[in-house]
């Protein structure tokens, strides 16, 4: 079945069935491996992706779901969030990296709608992406200093 | 940024596999690597010492350096680390060193990512690779010039004459320098000339991962390759009897394959078995395998429940286990029948899964002659052996390369995932990606063990024990390697239980082997987790019990100066535990945490204290209940791990164990009801959240000069006693219990 989607703002035709999870439909026929499976339930948060700007689990998403919506994943975060990017590494946030897609995803939809987050904002939007290593300390200071950073023009 | 490169083609000439003879006969390059004795590193040589100039390091004639890792990256940062300590002896500039991922080879000797142990076994090897290639570039660039070595420096990838300022870049050298014998007693650096040693470099792999470009192991892909998605006998050692609804003609559906079980009892290194769908994607073979209605055989370990097993534990601590052999001190049962304060507490901790982010996933290519597996695996030399079994094949003929791991705190050093890959591509005769879910990864887990722990004292006024027995009862690891194996091994007891550091005259230590029903493995800190939680509550219950402070207490207990004789075979040489040492990070931590001063009504305040993996480590947690849940506003945690390479990794490990011994202490618990595990996902295996993790504050006590010990594990076990000791000193009641959830 034949699905025209809208990824990170390219418009692409995918032949699957109608209840393929958008995850497995970026990471087996888009591609896009960056977006991670964790878990399948909605409980990890790993395979993180924006829809029309907010941070949704794609392993919820039924394809047929999303004709017309605008999907973007971590391939183009560094486009719109360098200093979301920029911070991570600077910080070493990630230990193993693998739910750090989905981290970086949660944390650039929170600073779409509030560029200048508390620690009980970011705990709250960041609540639903584990991380196993337990890199949270290091997530809640660079979503500060990322927010410092957009807040002086280091980036839009 | 340097650039690292995770994913290699197999013949890639970045291979480690790639000869020496042949990079020279190609462009002319310097290739090195040093298998010089591990020397003083656990006092053991690696598996294979042979020497291969290829091995760890080579550089190309534009001054490229590939730094060759022989350990698997799985957030520890070891493939930064590793490099660290190659490129600081070799003078380079750092961003003009690659790093290229080494295949399972025995010429690397151990590549056992395991134990916390990376660095102390490779500092010295490594430092003198790097050593060695650096004083090989001052020699070729002396003998161009026609001056003496001595006159000759080599400092950021340059090697210059200062009499007469000339001066070459690495790679002009190279060729020259390869051709050179490899010198075996280099200069090393003094440590105040370190330039990458000791300090915070960036994580080699972090732009890629903060880009989403990290290769983990589902996203390594090959042509023509199909996924699969195996269901599993819900009970150890259950194979196929039939399938009731085998479907035929689903789209994209490439095969259903039956899988052998797995024996009942060890060696359990086998595959699982079960029913593999292979499909053309990952979907549709979830949606068929899900909708599979599968009639299983019996097996003994059907029986199997979690809870009738802790009965059977907390019994046997109950009476005389067998004394470990050369613990006994005094006459523990004369100043037990004499009378006195006496304590005793018998504490409980459950099964537990590993549960990394990444679920066990791995590709292989079996074709006539060769298999390939790339995969995120802890220790791809063992791996590739048992690969080589599973293929028909001599283990020339395999490849196994490690991915990234997302995740893996003892997991993927089984490689059993591994193994259905390639048996499945062996069937299908394609490229397959076996794929577990997260239902698999915890129902089909390597357990790390249930325990019960009893611990009886007498003590004096200042709440000194004067006599201590101490009984340690679990199912050994030792059980998924033998099928006859009962009692927990040596070196499990040595995690914490043999090896307690307090002094105490009369003294005796028991322990009871259990055989369970289900794959136990090792987690993160394995044993020490159940052995330092026990130790340090029941410590801390002598102190509450005359009301001394526990940390001037614990003190109390510590010799100032010496080192630990525990029983058994002795500690390596200069891997002792160390009274002084330890003390050091007691004091450091009370300092750290501002232990004296007062906390508002319902805070309380706990410290533990634990020698692991060679390292000390102290943990004060702030904590109280909330809602009727514990709840930590702040850690602080003090590690001296002797030499480090990296401190801001060693921090971040430390923060990380605070997270992970917070899991484990408020939610890990595995049960099991007729040989299957109760839990499936994150939803009732619940994982310590963004806004559950408290503040964390972590001094690495500066110890260059002494023996670089493990980083990776030792800061997990000490959160789960001081959280106990914190509840109590808030609320007064104690737990004895993992996880507590009150």
């Amino acid at each position: 079945m034949g699905h025209k989607l809208n990824v990170n703002g390219d418009v692409v035709d995918v032949d699957v069935s109608d209840d393929t999870p958008l995850l497995w439909v970026l990471r087996d026929h888009l591609g896009l491996t960056g977006t991670k499976y964790g878990c399948g339930g909605g409980y990890c948060g790993a395979c993180s992706v924006h829809l029309d700007g907010a941070a949704i689990r794609s392993c919820q998403l039924p394809v047929s779901t999303l004709q017309g919506k605008a999907i973007r994943t971590i391939e183009s975060l560094e486009q719109r969030h360098p200093a979301l990017v920029s911070t991570w590494i600077n910080n070493n946030v990630a230990q193993c990296g693998y739910c750090q897609s989905g981290q970086l995803m949660s944390a650039a939809a929170l600073l779409d709608a509030n560029p200048k987050p508390t620690d009980a904002d970011i705990d709250g939007a960041m609540t639903g992406n584990i991380c196993r290593c337990g890199t949270y300390v290091r997530i809640r200071a660079a979503i500060h200093q990322a927010a410092g950073q957009q807040a002086t023009g280091g980036a839009e | 940024m340097m650039k690292a490169i995770t994913n290699l083609s197999p013949h890639s000439p970045h291979s480690p596999e790639f000869s020496r003879r042949r990079f020279l006969g190609v462009s002319g390059v310097l290739v090195l690597g040093a298998a010089l004795p591990v020397g003083r590193a656990l006092g053991q040589t690696p598996a294979a010492a042979t020497f291969e100039p290829s091995l760890f390091l080579a550089m190309d004639s534009d001054g490229t350096v590939r730094v060759t890792v022989h350990r698997s990256e799985m957030g520890q940062g070891i493939r930064t680390a590793l490099t660290q300590v190659v490129a600081d002896e070799l003078d380079a500039d750092w961003s003009r060193v690659e790093v290229v991922q080494a295949q399972g080879d025995v010429k690397y000797g151990d590549q056992n990512t395991d134990g916390s142990r990376s660095i102390t076994q490779n500092y010295d090897r490594l430092r003198a690779a790097g050593a060695s290639a650096r004083l090989m570039l001052r020699q070729a660039a002396a003998k161009r010039w026609k001056v003496k070595v001595e006159n000759v420096t080599a400092t950021n990838h340059e090697v210059v004459h200062a009499a007469s300022g000339r001066r070459f870049g690495y790679g002009e050298l190279a060729a020259e320098a390869g051709r050179l014998a490899v010198p075996e007693n280099a200069p090393l650096k003094k440590e105040t000339e370190h330039r990458y040693i000791g300090k915070p470099v960036t994580h080699v792999d972090a732009g890629d991962i903060a880009r989403g470009q990290g290769t983990f192991g589902a996203d390594f892909s090959l042509p023509n390759m199909a996924t699969a998605v195996v269901v599993r006998c819900p009970w150890l050692g259950g194979g196929v009897k039939s399938i009731a609804n085998k479907p035929t003609g689903e789209p994209g559906l490439v095969a259903i394959e039956t899988l052998d079980a797995a024996p009942s009892a060890g060696p359990l290194f086998a595959p699982l078995g079960g029913v593999a769908v292979v499909a053309e994607d990952t979907w549709t073979a979830i949606r068929v395998a899900q909708g599979l209605d599968i009639e299983w055989t019996p097996s003994p370990n059907q029986t199997f429940d979690s809870d009738e097993l802790r009965v059977s534990l907390r019994a046997s601590v109950t009476k005389a286990g067998t004394p470990v052999p050369g613990s006994e001190k005094g006459d523990v049962d004369a100043v037990f029948a004499a009378g006195g304060t006496e304590l005793s507490a018998t504490y409980e901790t459950p099964f537990l899964s590993h549960a990394p982010m990444e679920p066990p996933v791995a590709v292989a290519d079996v074709t006539g002659e060769r298999c390939v597996v790339h995969a995120p695996l802890q220790d791809p030399q063992s791996a590739r052996d048992l690969i080589a079994a599973q293929a028909g094949m001599t283990p020339d003929k395999v490849e196994v390369t490690p991915t990234l791991l997302g995740g893996a705190f003892g997991r993927k050093s089984k490689p059993d995932f591994a193994l259905e890959a390639v048996e499945l591509s062996k069937r299908v005769k394609r490229p397959v990606r076996v794929q577990w879910l997260r239902e698999d990864d915890i129902r089909h887990d390597y357990l790390h063990a249930s325990s019960a722990q009893h611990h009886r004292a007498v003590i004096d006024d200042e709440g000194k024990p004067t006599a201590w027995l101490q009984r340690s009862a679990f199912p050994s690891i030792t059980t998924v390697f033998a099928a006859q194996a009962v009692q927990p091994a040596p070196w499990e007891l040595e995690m914490g239980f043999s090896n307690l550091p307090y002094t105490v005259e009369n003294q005796r230590m028991e322990s009871t082997g259990i055989r369970p029903g289900v794959r136990v493995g090792w987690l993160r800190s394995v044993c020490n987790i159940f052995h330092a939680f026990s130790a340090n509550v029941f410590a801390d219950e002598m102190a509450s019990a005359v009301g001394r402070d526990p940390i001037e207490h614990r003190l109390s207990l510590i010799p100032e100066t010496g080192t630990l004789k525990q029983p058994g075979q002795p500690a390596p040489p200069g891997h002792e535990l160390d009274f002084a040492r330890l003390r050091h990070v007691i004091e450091r931590v009370r300092k750290l945490s501002d232990w004296d001063k007062p906390r508002s009504e319902g805070v309380g305040l706990g410290f533990a204290v634990h020698h692991s993996f060679r390292s000390y480590v102290a943990t004060v947690l702030e904590a109280s209940v909330a809602n009727g849940r514990p709840s930590v506003s702040n850690a602080y945690v003090v590690l001296d791990c002797g030499t480090y390479v990296n401190p801001d990794t060693c921090v971040a490990q430390m923060e990380g164990a605070v997270v992970f011994g917070l899991s484990l202490s408020l939610y890990g618990d595995i049960a099991m009801k007729e040989g299957a595990v109760v839990q499936s996902n994150f939803h009732d295996y619940p994982m310590l959240r963004i806004g559950e993790a408290p503040a964390t504050q972590v001094e690495l006590v500066p110890s260059q000069g002494r023996l670089p010990a493990g980083v990776g594990e030792p800061g997990v076990p000490p959160v789960a006693p001081a959280l106990s000791n914190a509840l109590f000193a808030a609320t007064g009641t104690r737990h004895r219990t993992l996880p507590i959830r009150t």
